[in-house]
C-alpha cells in the first residue's frame, strides 16, 4: 500500500490542442500535509488541480505520461463521481459552484448524490457549518451572501463529501480583503483538524506562510523550487523569475539582513512569526546591535506632491441609489475633485461604492442626486459613447468586451465608433499596442492570449481612444504578481508620458503604496479618508474600521519610529533608503 | 434592468403553496389558452382565468415594476399583432380605416378590418393569459421545492436539473448582457442611441459574441462544479426535504379547479349562443 496520499512520478500532461501544461512533475505528499503550489498565470497550477481532481481527462481531454496516485487511486481510471469521494475540488469563482437555493441544500447536494443517509448528511452539514463559522446562514440563498461567505459555503459543500484530499484552486483570488481573511481563517481551522490532506494554489503568498508544510513553485509546467516555506522563500530571485511574489514582510527581512551583512537564509521559526511587527522588532534589534544604522528620515513625504492643476473629475453631492427590492444606496453625498495629472488609488471593501463612483464618472450610471463634472462640465446629458473619448474605464474582466478575431480589430472597433478610420486608425492601433507591450500580438486571436495579455489588450483598446482620464477597475483581480505590476506600470507611464489622470481601484495595498500619490478610502457609500497616500496609511484607526491594513513596510516603519524613522514610509524601497550598514 | 422570472423570496400563501398545485395551475392555463376561442363572445373565458391570476399575483405580493421588461415586450408585440391581423385578416369585411388598395390573395392589406382587430385582440388576450400565469411558478417557488415536485412527478434527475440550471442561467444571461453592453458602451459603442435598423445591422455582434463565449465558459465551470460533487452518480439521490400537502394546498387546489370549471362552463354556454 502506498503510504503517500498524493504521488506523482514523472507526470507530463498535454492538452488536446497540443499545449504541454505539466512537464515531468514529481510530487510526494504524506497524509495530513498542507502543500501550497505557487506560480505565475499559465504556470500549470490549475492543470495540476484538475489532474488530481479527475477533471482531466473527464472534462478537459488530454494525454498523460507518468504515474499518478491520489488517496491510493488513479483518478484517470475512475468516473468523476468516484473521484469526488476521495478528492474534493474548490474552484476560484464561488458563483459557479453555488446552484442550490439554500446553504443547507448546497451542502447536502454532494453527499445526497452519493446516497449517504439523511441523518448522516445532516451531521456532516452541522459539522461543516461549525468549522466554517456559517451558523445562522443555513436557510439563506448562497447567492445573497458576501464573497467570503459564498466561498466558505462552497468549501463546506465539498467537505460534506468527506474527501481524503482537498484541492483548493486559488480560493481567495476573487475576494476582497475581508472575504480573503475569512476564507484563510477557515482553511487554518481545517488544517488544524489534521484529518485532511490539502493542496492549494495561490498568488497570495502572504496568506500561506504559516499554513504550508511544503511549498512547490511551478514555472511553465515544471517544478523550479520546492521545500519548506523557509527553504523556498529564502530564494527570492528564483521566485521573482517564476513570477511569484515574495511575501512583503519576508522580502523586507531578507533585504534588511543583506544590508546588515546577516545570513539571508530565513528559518522556519521566523516564517511562522512573519509579519510587519516581527520584521520591525527584528530590524530594531539589528540597529541596537550595530549591524544597521538609521541614516535619515525624510521630513517631506516620500510619496506624493501638491497638485495645483484644475479638477478633471468632480463629484458634487453625488448620491446614487440602485433600484431594487429594497433599493440600495451605493453612494451618499460624495464630494470629490481629482485633478489633472493625479494618480489616485481608491480602496474599500466590496460594496463600499468604488465601482459605482467610477461608473458615474463615465456616465454608465447617472446620479440619483448631485452632479458629476468632467473637465469642469456637467455630464448629465452626455451619452456614454461620447464620454468614452474623455474618460476610459477598463473593467475587471476583459472577456466582457473582446469579440473580434485579432488584437488589431479589437482596437479598431473603438476607433471606428468615434469616427477614426484609415491610416490614422492604424497608427493609433500600433501606438496603443506599443503602450501595453503587445506589438507582436497584433494579429493574434484575443481568446488565444493569456488572461494577463487579454487585460492589457483591453487597456490598449481604451488607451487608443486617447482619453484624458484612465480608470483601472481592480487591475489585480485573478492576476499574478507580475501582471498586477505591469498594468499599474502602464497606468503610471500613461500619466508620466501622456500627462493623463489615472484612477486605480484595488485591494492591493502594496500596489497603492508604490503607485498612488493620493488615497481615497470608501466605506458604505461614503469617502471616509482622502489624503496623500503616505498620510492616509498613517491613519491606522480609520483603516482598521474598514478592515484595511496599511502595507507591511508601513508596519515596520511604525516599529522603528522611536529610532527616528518616519511613519510616512510605506514602501520597502523607502524603508531601505533610511537604513545603512552599521559599524559592527 | 429588472431580471424577469427570478425567484422572489417572500413568505406569502402563494410562496407556501405546494409546488404541485402551482404546476397544476400552469397546466390548466395551457388548456385554457390552447383551446381555439377566436370569436369575441368567448372573451370571458380567458378573462375569468386572467382575473384569478391577477388575484394570485396580488396574494404573492410581487411588485408590478418587476415586469417592466416583460410589459414593454408584450406591448410592442400586441400592437404589432393587432395591426397585422387588422390588415391581413381574410374573413373581415367591416373596414375601419382605409389607407390604400393593395390586394394580396383575397385580402386588401391596405385596410384595417374590425374582424381582424378582434381576432388580433383575442390572440393577444390568450398570450397575456399565458404571460401572466406562467411566471408565477418560477417566481414564487424555490428551486429546491421545484426539484422535489419534479421528483414526485417522476421526472428524470437529469431533466429536472436541466430545468433548474436553465432558470439559474436566465439570471446569469441578463447579468452578463448588462456587463457586456456596459463594456462596449465604454468603447463608444452606444447601443442605446442607435435606431432599431442600425441595432439589427451592427449592434448585436459585439454583444452576442462575448456573451456566447462567456456562456460556454460558465457552462464548463458549472459542469465541473456539478460533476466534482458526484452529480453523475447513478440512481436517485437521498431525499433531504419532503413537503406534505397542507389544508391550504387543498383549499387553493379546490378554488383553482372551480375557476377552471367555471371557465369551461362559460365556453360551452357561449359556444351554444349564436
Amino acid at each position: 500500500m502506498n503510504p503517500l496520499e498524493i504521488d506523482l512520478e514523472h507526470v507530463t500532461f498535454t492538452y488536446e490542442d497540443g499545449v504541454e501544461a505539466l512537464t515531468d512533475l514529481n510530487l510526494r505528499v504524506r497524509p495530513g500535509e498542507f502543500i501550497v503550489v505557487l506560480g505565475a498565470n499559465g504556470a500549470g497550477k490549475s492543470t495540476l488541480c484538475f489532474l488530481l481532481g479527475g477533471i482531466v481527462p473527464h472534462i478537459y481531454g488530454g494525454r498523460r505520461v507518468g504515474k499518478l496516485s491520489v488517496a491510493g487511486h488513479d483518478p484517470w481510471d475512475e468516473p468523476l463521481y468516484v473521484v469526488a469521494q476521495y478528492c474534493g475540488v474548490l474552484l476560484q469563482d464561488p458563483e459557479v459552484q453555488l446552484f442550490n437555493p439554500s446553504v443547507f441544500t448546497e451542502m447536502a447536494f454532494g453527499p445526497a448524490n452519493l446516497k449517504i443517509e439523511r441523518s448522516e448528511i445532516i451531521r456532516r452539514i452541522e459539522a461543516s457549518i461549525a468549522l466554517l463559522h456559517l451558523e445562522g446562514l443555513e436557510k439563506r440563498n448562497p447567492r445573497d451572501l458576501s464573497g467570503g461567505q459564498k466561498q466558505r459555503v462552497a468549501l463546506g459543500a465539498v467537505l460534506t463529501m468527506q474527501p481524503r484530499v482537498l484541492v483548493l484552486d486559488e480560493p481567495t483570488s476573487q475576494l476582497d480583503p475581508v472575504g480573503r481573511a475569512e476564507v484563510v481563517e477557515a482553511i487554518h481551522r481545517l488544517k488544524s483538524t489534521g484529518e485532511i490532506t490539502i493542496i492549494m494554489t495561490t498568488h497570495e503568498t502572504d496568506d500561506i506562510l504559516d499554513l504550508a508544510d511544503q511549498v512547490v513553485v511551478l514555472d511553465e509546467g515544471k517544478i523550479v523550487l520546492s521545500g519548506t516555506p523557509a527553504q523556498v522563500f529564502s530564494q527570492p530571485e528564483v521566485l521573482r523569475a517564476a513570477g511569484v511574489k515574495v511575501p512583503d514582510a519576508l522580502d523586507i527581512l531578507i533585504q534588511v539582513n543583506a544590508l546588515g551583512d546577516q545570513p539571508v537564509q530565513v528559518t522556519d521559526e521566523q516564517i511562522e512569526r512573519m509579519d510587519g511587527r516581527y520584521v520591525g522588532n527584528y530590524t530594531t534589534e539589528l540597529i541596537r546591535k550595530g549591524h544597521l544604522e538609521v541614516t535619515r528620515s525624510p521630513e517631506t513625504p516620500c510619496n506624493g506632491s501638491a497638485n495645483q492643476n484644475p479638477a478633471m473629475l468632480e463629484a458634487v453631492n453625488v448620491t446614487y441609489q440602485y433600484p431594487g427590492y429594497p433599493p440600495v444606496v451605493a453612494l451618499q453625498e460624495i464630494n470629490l475633485a481629482i485633478r489633472a495629472g493625479e494618480l489616485v488609488g481608491i480602496v474599500g471593501q466590496n460594496g463600499s461604492g468604488k465601482s459605482t463612483l467610477v461608473k458615474c464618472f463615465v456616465g454608465l450610471l447617472r446620479p440619483t442626486r448631485g452632479e458629476v463634472r468632467v473637465g469642469g462640465k456637467n455630464i448629465s446629458g452626455t451619452p456614454v459613447g461620447r464620454m468614452a473619448r474623455q474618460v476610459g474605464l477598463v473593467l475587471q474582466n476583459p472577456d466582457y468586451q473582446l469579440f473580434t478575431v485579432s488584437s488589431r480589430d479589437e482596437i479598431l472597433f473603438g476607433l471606428h465608433n468615434i469616427g477614426i478610420e484609415g491610416e490614422e486608425a492604424e497608427q493609433k492601433v500600433n501606438s496603443a499596442l506599443d503602450w501595453v507591450g503587445l506589438q507582436d500580438e497584433i494579429e493574434t486571436f484575443p481568446f488565444r492570449m493569456s488572461f494577463g495579455d487579454r487585460r492589457k489588450l483591453a487597456v490598449a483598446a481604451t488607451v487608443a481612444l486617447d482619453p484624458q482620464v484612465l480608470i483601472l477597475d481592480e487591475p489585480t483581480t485573478a492576476q499574478d504578481h507580475r501582471g498586477r505590476y505591469q498594468l499599474a506600470e502602464i497606468g503610471r507611464r500613461f500619466r508620466d508620458e501622456g500627462g493623463r489622470t489615472i484612477v486605480m481601484i484595488t485591494h492591493d495595498m502594496d500596489l497603492i503604496a508604490r503607485y498612488a500619490e493620493r488615497l481615497i478610502v470608501m466605506w458604505n457609500g461614503r469617502i471616509i479618508l482622502d489624503k496623500p497616500t503616505d498620510e492616509a496609511f498613517a491613519q491606522r484607526e480609520v483603516l482598521a474600521r474598514t478592515f484595511l491594513r496599511p502595507p507591511v513596510a508601513a508596519d515596520v516603519a511604525a516599529c522603528l519610529r522611536d529610532l527616528g524613522v518616519s511613519e510616512n514610509i510605506i514602501t520597502p524601497e523607502g524603508l531601505l533608503s533610511v537604513l545603512r550598514k552599521g559599524k559592527s | 434592468m429588472q431580471i424577469p422570472f427570478r425567484y422572489v423570496d417572500r413568505n406569502t400563501i402563494i410562496h407556501r403553496l405546494h409546488p404541485l398545485v402551482k404546476i397544476l395551475y400552469i397546466l390548466l392555463t395551457l388548456l385554457i389558452i390552447l383551446t381555439p376561442l377566436m370569436e369575441v363572445k368567448y372573451v370571458f373565458v380567458p378573462l375569468v382565468w386572467l382575473v384569478m391570476s391577477v388575484i394570485l399575483w396580488a396574494l404573492a405580493q410581487i411588485e408590478v415594476s418587476r415586469f417592466q421588461t416583460l410589459i414593454k415586450l408584450l406591448t410592442g408585440t400586441f400592437i404589432f399583432l393587432i395591426l397585422v391581423q387588422g390588415c391581413t385578416y381574410r374573413w373581415g369585411n367591416t373596414v375601419v380605416l382605409h389607407f390604400f388598395d393593395l390586394r394580396y390573395g383575397e385580402t386588401n392589406v391596405g385596410t384595417i378590418k374590425l374582424e381582424g382587430l378582434i381576432f388580433g385582440t383575442m390572440l393577444c388576450l390568450r398570450i397575456l393569459t399565458a404571460a401572466v400565469s406562467l411566471p408565477l411558478l418560477v417566481m414564487t417557488t424555490s428551486s429546491s421545492d421545484l426539484v422535489n415536485a419534479f421528483r414526485w412527478l417522476r421526472f428524470p434527475k437529469v431533466a429536472t436539473f436541466m430545468i433548474i440550471s436553465a432558470l439559474s442561467f436566465t439570471t446569469l444571461i441578463f447579468e452578463m448582457w448588462e456587463y457586456i453592453t456596459s463594456a462596449q458602451k465604454l468603447r463608444a459603442f452606444d447601443i442605446d442611441r442607435m435606431n432599431p435598423i442600425t441595432k439589427l445591422r451592427r449592434a448585436y455582434v459585439p454583444i452576442v459574441t462575448p456573451l456566447v463565449l462567456l456562456l460556454f465558459r460558465k457552462a464548463n465551470d458549472f459542469q465541473i462544479a456539478l460533476e466534482t460533487r458526484a452529480f453523475g452518480t447513478p440512481g436517485d439521490p437521498t431525499v433531504m426535504e419532503d413537503r406534505p400537502f397542507t389544508a391550504l394546498d387543498w383549499v387553493m387546489l379546490a378554488l383553482i379547479l372551480i375557476v377552471f370549471a367555471t371557465a369551461q362552463y362559460l365556453r360551452i354556454r357561449l359556444g351554444a349562443m349564436k
